[in-house]
């Protein structure tokens, strides 16, 4: 049993090792020497220990080992922090940022759509739409495996063989009844380690109301690196601490001692690090902070799993519960937020007309913050479970929102009918906004380019063809059409008007004369309309070169055939002066310089034979 | 408004009856909330004297009277929600003056919910404390006290005055009254291990003291006169909510309090404010005093921690074995008052945790509930601009 140095008493060995009486004892530390020392040491302790049960000990005999195992005691609790103190350094945390990025785990859908970089912009700032629009998005994520921060991946945190000290230690202490103060040695010197490791990771110590004033670029980012610090701090770092807390502490004593120590060292960490994302699910709700505060979300929810089984005792408790109040009140954000913003498309208040009638930036963004959306259509799904309140705003005889029936629509999910009501509120304000045009033809043109845009977007994405249905596909373009037809009509009747039978023959037979002043008048009044017209609407602009082909050939189909017929009637009765336009200026005009929104110069009009 | 026939008269008279009848029952209830608040915290400070003797009241500023406080301000808040907010007209908080109170009150309390969390984190020191009283009381309960059991009590106690008594801001560990002077341990002492430096909830700009200063220093009395008859009501509510936190701060140890003492003032115009007034002036004056020697926090039971831990150092400076009976029976008796404060503490310290968890919860329910009504007031009176 013994060491050949076993001759020297338990209780020399341990005085001899008392700081308070010797300088030697108090600048070397036992377990950085010899392993035999080591030993020694411990056998000693271990001796005292025994004899403390011993009930047959003298009065001086019981009084010295009381005062020995004291003094044993605080020398050992002196070596455990030593050894903890020199053998703990924070977590490596390179290698493990670098293999983690801020992608969501749950798959986004992979449509890309680049943006509209073909369109010309308005040159003209639109200052309350600008508001909206400048809030920056989060870019596409497509879904990427990340192998390793999927899961718990423990590290050893200290090298093996001051574990097995340790626990030696440990042992000893908790046998000999100094169970807390082993607790507290620990759970201190692990504490200053994880907040090491805290500051590598960038885990920052915000208030609630330092979060209320950061700029939303700022928090963006923020959130972003919690989330990837989130991973690291429940996967590796206190999953390595609980396993270092069983390793040394495991099944000693009756109190769950690795347990208490685990919890001494991350309580504190733990409430800082999920304080963050809670002052994110208080803080005040923004449509743009939408789709970030679904990662955040998202990463949670992935977490919980993790969060329950890191956290899985009694006094861990706090821990999962709060992690869960967090989880639903992001939840509750999400919700509000797309309420907000849904409200925010209503009221969006800009009355400046966009020039040339054409993409109001109000449409991109919504049409862009809609296809969002369908991306995070899984996470979103889940959590909107009402359908959109379209709320009886209809008080006397304006209407202030919208008409829409449900009833249409009882396929489809709360979600899917969030995006309907979406757009539909959208049409309702542009429908207002068009308005503001002095000339009604030019308010239809801006109508169907934007509905016709909208139409488009969906149609390029399959998730979002899908969510909106065909149903609700058809009413658009129904409506869209339906503003060409009705632009055309604003446009063209007065020209048309020009070239019509009636009023031109002097006693009302065909085969009578014809006023040549009327006529005259006629092709003046032809000649000036359309000049203004084409001068007007080449400044218009029909972004999408499909539509405008469509449009010219349609406006066309109607004008040519009217003209040229009328020429060939009349062109004989009168002098060429008062012919401007041979069919082909016409075509020309048309197919050439209408909805470019180019100014057409007067001097590069051929005039042909 | 003249009527236009019998009948309509009738329906005009009725209908304006019931229209004062309501505002009148609006009144009623708004003034019941200000009595009601009164009475309750009338209670808590001055107990009535005929309660069954073996309830004895709570010792001000104890870990069970906080308990009490907090639970007549959840009460409060529920009452406060409901007349107040929920149950008028909104359209009233949309003007002058509740267009700013308002807003002001809601700002109070995001600062409210930071100290809400450095509470929480504070309670978590006052648990370590606890565990060290527990190991002098433990040692100095075993028959008969040996040396190894003074030395270790020492040790443990020795720790916890230093802890109690070191500044909120972080000071070197040599200013203070109690430091160890054992060997090894203290190369990395103050740097690892040094718990109180790591008992900051937030980053070091932040000052629990500020904080309330910032939200008392726009909190003034209204001067009445008001039509709504909603400003002293929500006057009261923000005085409320800044004396709990300001009380609270006062005792429990809190991310620097550097000159709480003066930071609150209430007006003494209304009768609820009364019983806040005397104790305002009370733990202002005592945290004067305790400023200078550092600061623990007024809360009870530290106090006699503190007051005991000197006593019981003192006894193990002088100690020598065997103790006479006398200085024995002293010992005991202080150990056993020890004990008994560990045992409080034990009881309700995790209760008290949970407790302002649960105030931290209500105010953010609150708050977003009172912006989801001026949200829907600011949407319905908005007009579509079309």
């Amino acid at each position: 049993m013994g060491s050949p140095a076993n001759d020297v008493p338990a209780e020399q060995i341990i005085l001899r090792w008392d700081s308070t009486a010797s300088e030697d004892a108090r600048v070397r530390m036992i377990f950085e020497g010899d392993r035999d020392e080591i030993d020694r040491y411990l056998h000693a302790v271990d001796q005292i220990q025994r004899s403390m049960d011993n009930t047959t000990l003298s009065e001086d005999e019981s009084k010295k080992v009381n005062n020995t195992i004291q003094i044993a005691m605080a020398r050992l609790e002196d070596e455990f922090r030593n050894i903890l103190i020199t053998n703990s350094t924070p977590i490596e945390t390179e290698s493990l940022t670098d293999s983690i990025s801020s992608n969501p785990l749950t798959p986004r859908t992979s449509s890309c759509h680049s943006p509209d970089n073909n369109e010309r912009n308005n040159k003209r700032d639109i200052e309350a739409v600008a508001r909206i629009s400048s809030a920056s998005f989060t870019e596409r994520k497509t879904y990427v495996s990340c192998r390793s921060m999927n899961s718990i991946r423990e590290q050893d945190l200290i090298p093996q063989e001051s574990v097995s000290d340790l626990r030696c230690i440990a042992k000893r202490m908790i046998t000999a009844g100094y169970f807390r103060e082993c607790v507290q040695v620990y759970g201190s010197v692990r504490k200053s380690v994880v907040d090491g490791s805290f500051k590598k990771l960038g885990v920052e110590k915000l208030s609630i109301g330092d979060i209320q004033r950061l700029e939303w670029d700022s928090l963006n980012a923020k959130i972003g690196r919690w989330i990837r610090a989130a991973k690291v701090c429940i996967r590796v770092l206190f999953a390595s601490e609980k396993k270092l807390c069983k390793q040394i502490f495991k099944d000693l004593g009756s109190a769950a001692a690795d347990d208490a120590c685990f919890m001494e060292t991350v309580k504190g960490p733990a409430t800082q690090l999920f304080n963050f994302a809670e002052a994110i699910s208080i803080s005040r709700r923004s449509p743009e902070k939408l789709f970030k505060i679904l990662d955040l979300h998202d990463s949670l929810l992935d977490l919980l799993s993790d969060i329950d089984n890191v956290f899985d005792s009694k006094p861990a408790e706090s821990i999962r519960v709060q992690s869960t109040e967090i989880l639903s009140r992001l939840a509750e954000a999400a919700r509000g937020m797309l309420s907000e913003f849904e409200n925010a498309v209503l009221r969006e208040p800009s009355r400046v007309p966009v020039p040339g009638g054409t993409i109001h930036p109000l449409t991109r963004y919504v049409m862009n913050y809609i296809s969002l959306i369908s991306d995070y259509k899984i996470t979103l799904g889940g959590l909107i479970v009402s359908n959109p309140s379209t709320g009886s705003r209809n008080s006397g005889d304006s209407p202030t929102g919208p008409e829409i029936d449900f009833s249409e629509h009882e396929e489809q999910s709360p979600l899917a009918l969030h995006l309907i009501w979406i757009i539909a509120i959208l049409q309702f304000n542009l429908e207002g906004k068009s308005k503001h045009y002095k000339d009604n033809s030019l308010a239809y043109l801006f109508i169907m380019n934007n509905v016709h845009y909208i139409v488009q977007k969906i149609k390029g994405s399959q998730e979002l063809r899908e969510m909106i249905g065909d149903h609700y596909l058809r009413t658009l373009t129904r409506i869209f059409r339906q503003a060409a037809t009705n632009h055309q009509r604003a446009t063209w009747i007065g020209v048309l008007h020009c070239l019509r039978d009636q009023g031109l023959h002097s006693t009302g037979s065909f085969s009578s004369g014809v006023s040549k002043s009327a006529l005259r008048e006629r092709f003046k009044s032809f000649n000036a309309i359309f000049d203004e017209v084409h001068r007007t609407q080449a400044l218009w602009l029909v972004p999408d070169e499909q539509l405008r082909e469509e449009l010219r050939i349609s406006i066309l189909e109607k004008l040519i055939p009217a003209y040229r017929s009328f020429l060939g009637r009349f062109r004989n009765h009168i002098s060429d002066n008062y012919i401007k336009y041979t069919v082909e200026d016409l075509e020309n005009a048309v197919l050439q310089d209408l909805f470019e929104g180019y100014a057409v110069s007067q001097h590069s009009r051929r005039r042909s034979q | 408004m003249p009527p236009t026939d019998n009948q309509g008269s009738f329906l005009n008279r009725i209908s304006i009856r019931r229209n004062q009848v309501v505002y009148e029952q609006e009144v009623e209830d708004l003034e019941q909330f200000q009595k009601h608040v009164a009475d309750r915290l009338s209670e808590l400070f001055h107990p009535p004297e005929d309660t069954n003797s073996s309830d004895p009241p709570e010792t001000l500023l104890s870990i069970a009277w906080f308990r009490k406080l907090l639970d007549v301000f959840l009460c409060c808040e529920a009452e406060f929600k409901a007349v107040v907010i929920m149950g008028r007209d909104a359209n009233n908080f949309v003007k002058s003056p509740l267009d700013r109170l308002i807003p002001e009150h809601l700002d109070r309390t995001v600062k409210a919910l930071d100290i809400c969390t450095a509470i929480i984190h504070g309670i978590d020191l006052l648990l370590h404390w606890k565990k060290l009283a527990q190991i002098a009381v433990d040692s100095l309960q075993k028959k008969p006290i040996g040396e190894g059991d003074v030395k270790r009590a020492k040790k443990a106690l020795n720790t916890l005055l230093s802890s109690i008594t070191i500044d909120d801001k972080e000071k070197s560990a040599e200013n203070h009254h109690h430091s160890t002077k054992s060997g090894a341990s203290s190369k990395d002492h103050t740097t690892i291990g040094n718990l109180r430096s790591l008992s900051y909830s937030f980053a070091r700009s932040w000052s629990a003291s500020k904080q309330i200063q910032a939200m008392s220093s726009n909190l003034t009395a209204p001067r009445g006169g008001e039509p709504t008859g909603l400003v002293v009501p929500v006057y009261l509510m923000s005085s409320v909510l800044v004396f709990v936190m300001w009380a609270m701060v006062s005792a429990i140890p809190c991310q620097e309090r550097t000159g709480l003492g003066a930071h609150l003032q209430l007006s003494k115009q209304f009768t609820w404010a009364q019983p806040m007034i005397g104790l305002q002036e009370k733990i202002g004056e005592d945290w004067k005093k305790k400023e200078k020697k550092g600061r623990s926090g007024l809360l009870d039971e530290t106090q006699r921690l503190e007051n005991l831990g000197l006593s019981l150092v003192e006894f193990a400076d002088g100690f020598s074995f065997p103790v006479e009976a006398e200085k024995a029976e002293e010992v005991a008796a202080m150990v056993a008052e020890m004990a008994e404060i560990c045992g409080r503490m034990d009881e309700g310290l995790g209760a008290l945790q949970m407790q302002v968890r649960e105030l931290f919860n209500r105010i953010v329910r609150s708050r977003a509930e009172t912006l989801d009504v001026l949200d829907h007031v600011n949407k319905v009176t908005t007009p579509v601009p079309y």
